[in-house]
């Protein structure tokens, strides 16, 4: 049988590892993203106005994924 | 962050509303509706300067639907048009300065964006607007392309991002308003009126960004629910 002092700490655990492996991801995906802008910009000078508004999109749809971490991560902190 | 949460019982089952919510969210449809208004009173075919700003705006969402949707894409404005205008002024009423004040006192007079209720409510209606668009342009054709194994496959994975669409476009403008307005309660803690600043700015930026998510993703999906098949 386990007690709800036990269970509170485990969800605590529970959403730090959730966070962390969730930035992870988002982390990566931005990465890429920023590597993507600048080959682009680095091969056409003249298209960066232009890969910089795709580029904010990707980062910010890559960025989302962290943020799915962080809501399970707050939905744990409540257990 | 908690809600001003007012509770009443239908038939035996317990109904919250978030009051705050809704009042933030007539605020900025109150703001959406006063310069819409303002904006088209004294139409002229040369523009002065207010009618200017707003054919530019105009101008962007049909740009963007030429670009993103194939034929018959300018009937898609106003859905397209009021969802972006709403988050963007939803979004940055919570930029408000009065917003450090009220979050320190735990208070909750922010965006209505950062309500799960709100975005998701918002989520549904994209979802039912591009399922009746692409029903009314492919007919029942849009659940089932053909009579093979692949294409039941196909058809069940569709039925499968019906239910995960709206989920992450509910989901991604939900957290990152949510996460921004913790973000700032934290620098809050750190050094008070000082070093919420920087990211308060950063946040102005997100809103712009999430209202051009919200509307690219939903542009996308009518695109892809009443294009053709290649």
């Amino acid at each position: 049988m386990v007690d709800t002092a036990t269970i509170s700490q485990m969800a605590h655990l529970g959403a730090g590892i959730a966070i962390g492996f969730g930035a992870v991801g988002a982390g990566l995906g931005i990465g890429f993203a920023t590597k993507g802008l600048m080959d682009a910009v680095s091969r056409q000078p003249e298209v960066a106005g232009k890969a910089f508004g795709f580029f904010l999109l990707g980062a910010a749809l890559s960025e989302a994924c962290a943020l799915y971490a962080f809501v399970i991560a707050f939905l744990l902190l409540g257990k | 962050m908690e809600h001003w949460v007012y509770t009443f019982h239908i038939a035996g089952h317990a109904l919250t509303v978030n009051l705050d919510t809704i009042l933030t969210m007539w605020f900025a449809m109150a703001v959406v509706i006063i310069f819409a208004i303002i904006a088209t009173r004294h139409l002229s075919l040369v523009p002065g300067k207010l009618q200017a700003v707003s054919e530019g705006i105009m101008k962007f969402f049909y740009g963007t639907l030429d670009t993103m949707v194939e034929n018959d894409n300018r009937r898609h404005v106003p859905l397209v048009a009021s969802l972006f205008l709403f988050i963007v002024t939803a979004n940055l009423m919570g930029q408000l300065p009065l917003r450090i004040i009220h979050l320190k006192n735990g208070g909750e007079l922010a965006s209505p964006t950062n309500d799960i209720n709100l975005t998701a409510a918002m989520a549904v209606i994209v979802l039912i607007y591009y399922v009746f668009m692409g029903i009314r342009t492919k007919g029942p054709k849009f659940f089932l392309h053909e009579l093979t194994f692949t294409g039941i496959v196909m058809a069940l994975v569709e039925l499968l991002e019906m239910f995960t669409r709206p989920l992450s476009l509910a989901i991604r403008l939900f957290a990152n308003i949510f996460a921004g307005e913790i973000l700032v309660s934290i620098a809050l803690g750190g050094l008070a009126y000082f070093l919420p600043l920087p990211i308060m700015l950063f946040e102005i930026l997100v809103a712009f960004i999430q209202a051009t998510v919200f509307m690219m993703l939903t542009i996308a999906y009518i695109g892809s629910a009443t294009g053709e098949e290649h």
